[in-house]
């Protein structure tokens, strides 16, 4: 919302700087984004160029057919030449001129120059130079009788402070300027004048009957209907133009404009209608009827569901309650009797019908916010006061429909409450003084009455502490929490995660992050958005590759070499439930193919003091030469569909991975009695897996502390369907030296295991 | 046998030898297993002759050690050349990867809670809307509950929109006290741009214990902003509205680029902000079965890519996502 600072002065005269108002206001109330200077910049006397004019006599231009030359009385000294583009100057009317050094609002000086040949001595301005509205056919004409070099800031408002205020979701009195003057009175210590409306004189001329009625009352509990005849439709005055526009609302008419001024000045939107083209003259508040349908103010046909709330006359909706009035009974140039409807609307109900349309309004943001109930008679009694003072109307008939009065919260507090949560002492006497600012009734025996306006949100103690702790933020002091029990740690499995992701790095991959949410799954039950936010972003995954496939590829195509990810992150297996199963995974994709991925697997178990068991498997969703199963996941060569070029990619659980984890380490002692070490080279069919051989040949005797392949060899010199299959295999004991025949004895029996159960013979 | 000539010999052998198997040929040749000095010293029986012989053997091995720490120098000098060494040229490389940034800073603000005391909680991203909304007393018609915002799986099953249900998920789960972080992915239905993404990363800190006040958490705040942003930073509080927390304030820190000074990245107010947090609502206190005359708390939470972006410079959040190496690689 757009305060102009003129305006908040009207209701609260504060007199801090404009800037240190918002830098508080941001703490104590709402979020400030900025304060903004509007219309003609106030500084080193530039207003003194800004006079009333009085055109003594007006002539065409001699060099041009759309100029005027015109004399032009500024007051003090010789009449000034000024060359003027309007259409509509003449001769005796008084006009707002700028003279020779003025900065103007878009920020350009004015200067003594020719145009045409002709000297012009300043300018002859419009509303909208002046930013006071929108019009630009012409110049300003002001009302006679003011002198000639009077100051033009005396007769219009030639420029503002606006701050640009956000509102929270629990502060509809903040969507009102007269709201923000409470917090500023608050806030500063300057008194806050008389809520607008309240103090209202004007007399009902008339006593003619409206016809109103209000279906369902839940959703509009309060229905205030004021008729007004003989209205002329015109321009609103320049104060009033200038104050909208400074809000941010384009001026209409008087009668539309009037409305827009007191939503703004009280937070309470109003609509105006034209009386003469409502059927029936009647007012019904109800339910749209199924495959309703209706034309709203900005042209558009409108579906309605009967869940929307619609004001209607005695044959059609003509208007979405609280959203946007309609077309046919819109107030136009014709129009001569108004009826002004001052309701309240359920905030429910309009957020629904908002959300539903896609209509968001100046009135359905307040009304969303639940605008106070006791508010429509007050927004309706300022409202007539500017009809009546600036369309000549007569008010001649008022109707007043309400459901159940407003139950106003009232809270047994404890002042010292405010002091306990807070951390800061705050003494009774301010916190009164707060409250009552505020609009809170403080009883002797501290039982506190919330004001009408802030019913939904001040309901308990504890709101009621916050009235008082915004007001002090600022004098919060910096103390940690007196621990006297928890402390922290890293569980098991989050520094196991930890040790993973390092070892990774250490390997030479780099940590990716793609989306939980993509665009294909291997899983056909795998958890579908039903409305996602685009086809790329729909499915919660269930494998960690399909992302990190795509993250390869972008690299790929980047240019860029020795492409190593992993990721670790959730993945969300379906159930059959509504919730998914979620568990972490490690993924990651290599360059090089099935047995760089399985290298980087293999070291992830060695860190891990986990042995990893690859067997041959197909793999669930890629059409592969090379996978493998390995306890908690899977290896595999990526499927050159899915990506050119050789790459491995690889997929862990997380939690079965590190229930292989030993929970103790013990001392193993290698270093007392030195190993013995033999090479073995074994000949077996090509299909006997290597791996298989090793860890049967480990498994023979503990005695034989390691195994392992150091090399697979086919060709020249071993027989076609076979290959060599070198072992370097380690005995030693930590009891004893182990002696030339306890080795030879081990040799023997494990070759005769090996030709055994793998038809294995020592080359 | 003149074992002084022996010596004399040898050494000068060891001295004059040019390369490695010159030394080696030496050892065998007066050191080797069928040389005169083992051989006698295999023969010897009396301890007298025994020391000479093993004082002799071992004046030999440092001649040979010198000899050969000798020739191995003089093998790298050779192989440099004359020109010396160029010590610029490239070292032989290891395999190095990265943490992703979001990664590290995500640990790195761990460490600083776990270093004040607190747990870190991983909980599940997909939740009910109970413990999304409902447990934190978010009111009916709260945006935030809105198709519009939030991604719903079915009526009551969202993608978690902040990290807060794990705030539930805790003190359901145990009594206090309680000092816990969340980490973890968050979802909403924003479109993506250069500061928005409907996936994001949120870390969220929970205290509940007796006597908790604002001013425990502002100076928590503080303690972590300096922690994490340096130490002459300053921390204020706004207040704000949340619906699991009241009161409610949004933190600022100092802008750390320009000492608060006013740059773009603070947008000339000299303040950053950080996240929101507040004093633990009663009524979530309720909804978990604490009671709310005894346990007071605090909670506050903040975007990790935001710091990341902050603090590091990066333009666009898209880039946290995209994984290039040329980025990745940076930090």
């Amino acid at each position: 919302m757009k305060v102009p600072v003129s305006w908040l002065r009207e209701y609260v005269d504060f007199d801090w700087p404009v800037e240190e108002l918002a830098r508080r206001l941001v703490v104590t109330s709402c979020e400030v984004d900025r304060v903004v200077r509007r219309g003609v910049p106030d500084s080193d006397g530039n207003l003194e160029h800004y006079v009333v004019g009085r055109v003594l006599d007006a002539h065409k231009h001699p060099n041009a057919d759309k100029l005027t030359l015109c004399r032009v009385d500024v007051g003090a000294g010789e009449p000034k030449q000024i060359v003027c583009g309007a259409t509509n100057v003449a001769t005796g009317q008084t006009v707002a001129v700028v003279l020779p050094g003025a900065v103007m609002p878009e920020g350009f000086t004015i200067e003594k120059r020719k145009l045409r040949g002709e000297l012009s001595e300043g300018m002859i301005l419009s509303e909208r130079e002046l930013e006071l509205g929108q019009d630009h056919t012409g110049i300003m004409v002001l009302a006679e009788g003011l002198e000639p070099g009077t100051p033009l800031a005396d007769v219009l408002p030639l420029g503002d402070d606006v701050l640009e205020i956000e509102t929270g979701f629990n502060r509809p009195d903040l969507t009102s300027v007269y709201g923000i003057a409470r917090e500023v009175s608050v806030l500063t210590g300057a008194s806050l004048a008389a809520q607008p409306g309240t103090t209202s004189n004007s007399l009902l001329q008339g006593n003619e009957e409206l016809d109103l009625r209000v279906d369902d009352l839940e959703r509009c509990p309060r229905y205030v209907g004021r008729l007004f005849r003989d209205v002329t439709l015109g321009p609103s005055p320049p104060w009033l133009k200038a104050r909208l526009s400074a809000a941010g609302m384009r001026p209409i008419s008087n009668v539309v404009d009037v409305t827009n001024y007191v939503m703004l000045a009280l937070g309470n939107p109003l609509h105006a209608f034209d009386h003469d083209k409502l059927a029936g003259g009647r007012i019904v508040v109800r339910r749209a009827l199924p495959g309703e349908e209706l034309h709203t103010l900005d042209g558009q046909p409108r579906k309605l569901d009967p869940d929307d709330l619609v004001i209607a006359d005695a044959e059609r909706g003509i208007a979405i309650a609280g959203i946007m009035g309609g077309e046919e009974t819109e107030v136009g140039p014709d129009t001569t009797n108004v009826l002004l409807e001052a309701a309240n609307f359920e905030p429910l109900g309009i957020l629904r019908s908002a959300e539903r349309l896609h209509m968001r309004t100046e009135g359905s943001t307040r009304w969303e916010k639940g605008v106070d109930p006791e508010l429509a008679p007050v927004a309706a009694a300022y409202a007539t006061d500017l009809f009546l003072e600036l369309t000549g109307a007569r008010w001649v008939g008022e109707g007043d429909i309400r459901g159940e009065p407003l139950v106003r919260p009232v809270i047994e507090y404890r002042p010292p409450r405010a002091s306990e949560v807070v951390g800061v002492e705050l003494a009774e006497d301010r916190q009164r003084t707060t409250l009552e600012g505020l609009g809170f009734e403080v009883a002797a025996d501290w039982t506190v009455t919330t004001p009408s306006w802030r019913v939904r949100d001040v309901r308990r103690e504890i709101d009621v502490v916050e009235e008082v702790a915004r007001f002090a933020l600022d004098e919060v002091p910096r103390t940690l929490p007196e621990r006297r029990e928890a402390f922290g740690w890293l569980k098991r499995d989050q520094r196991l995660r930890r040790l993973i992701e390092d070892v990774l790095v250490g390997c030479g991959f780099h940590e990716a992050y793609t989306y939980s949410l993509q665009d294909w799954d291997p899983d056909p039950n795998a958890v579908e958005l039903p409305v996602p936010l685009s086809a790329l972003q729909r499915i919660l995954r269930t494998t960690l590759v399909h992302g990190l496939v795509g993250a390869a590829r972008h690299n790929v195509d980047a240019g860029n070499d020795d492409v190593a990810l992993f990721e670790v992150a959730h993945v969300y297996l379906p159930t059959g439930e509504p919730l998914p199963e979620e568990r972490w995974r490690v993924g990651g994709i290599v360059s090089g193919g099935y047995l760089r991925a399985k290298g980087a697997v293999e070291s992830i178990f060695r860190t891990l003091h986990a042995e990893p068991r690859f067997e041959p498997a197909e793999h669930a969703w890629m059409r592969t030469p090379a996978s493998a199963r390995v306890q908690s996941g899977w290896v595999a060569q990526l499927d050159p569909e899915l990506l050119e070029g050789e790459w491995g990619c690889f997929e862990l659980d997380l939690a079965e991975l590190f229930a292989l984890v030993p929970e103790r380490l013990l001392y193993d002692d290698v270093i007392t009695y030195p190993p013995v070490l033999q090479d073995l080279a074994f000949l077996v069919d090509e299909g006997v897996p290597a791996g298989d051989l090793a860890k049967a040949v480990r498994e023979i005797d503990p005695l034989v502390r390691e195994a392992a392949v150091v090399e697979d060899y086919r060709g020249e010199g071993i027989p076609a369907g076979k290959k060599s299959v070198l072992l370097r295999v380690a005995f030693q004991s930590p009891e004893r030296t182990l002696s030339n025949e306890d080795a030879a004895a081990l040799r023997e029996r494990i070759v005769a295991d090996a030709a055994e159960r793998f038809g294995a013979s020592l080359r | 046998m003149d074992w002084d000539a022996y010596e004399r010999d040898a050494l000068r052998d060891f001295d004059t030898a040019r390369d490695a198997s010159g030394v080696s040929e030496v050892h065998v040749r007066y050191l080797g297993r069928r040389a005169a000095l083992p051989l006698a010293l295999r023969e010897v029986r009396d301890r007298e002759t025994g020391q000479l012989l093993n004082s002799l053997r071992e004046r030999l091995e440092q001649g040979e050690h010198a000899a050969s720490a000798r020739v191995a120098r003089e093998h790298v000098a050779q192989q440099i050349g004359s020109g010396g060494l160029d010590v610029t040229l490239p070292g032989t490389p290891f395999p190095r990867g990265r943490l992703h940034l979001v990664t590290q800073v995500r640990r790195e603000i761990e460490d600083i809670f776990l270093g004040m005391g607190y747990e870190v909680w991983d909980g599940d991203e997909v939740s009910d809307v109970y413990h999304n909304f409902d447990a934190l007393t978010t009111e009916p018609g709260h945006p935030s509950r809105s198709q519009s915002d939030t991604f719903y799986l079915d009526g009551d099953t969202v993608l978690r929109t902040h990290t807060s249900p794990d705030q539930i998920r805790a003190m359901e789960s145990r009594e206090p006290p309680i000092y816990i972080v969340c980490p973890g992915r968050c979802y909403r239905r924003d479109t993506p741009d250069a500061t928005h993404s409907p996936t994001f990363l949120q870390i969220e800190c929970l205290a509940v214990d007796r006597g908790i006040t604002l001013a425990d958490l502002q100076g928590t705040v503080l303690a972590f902003s300096r922690a994490l942003f340096g130490p002459e930073r300053e921390v204020r509080m706004r207040t704000s509205f949340f619906p699991f927390t009241e009161p409610s304030v949004e933190f600022d820190v100092t802008c750390f680029l320009c000492g608060g000074e006013g740059c773009t990245v603070c947008k000339h107010s000299g303040w950053i902000e950080m996240g929101g947090a507040g004093w633990v609502d009663p009524d979530v206190f309720r909804n978990v079965g604490y009671d709310p005359d005894v346990w007071a708390g605090f909670a506050f939470g903040f975007g990790i890519e935001r710091i990341a972006m902050l603090r590091h410079g990066i333009p666009d959040l898209r880039m946290f996502w995209e994984n290039d190496l040329r980025v990745l690689g940076q930090f």
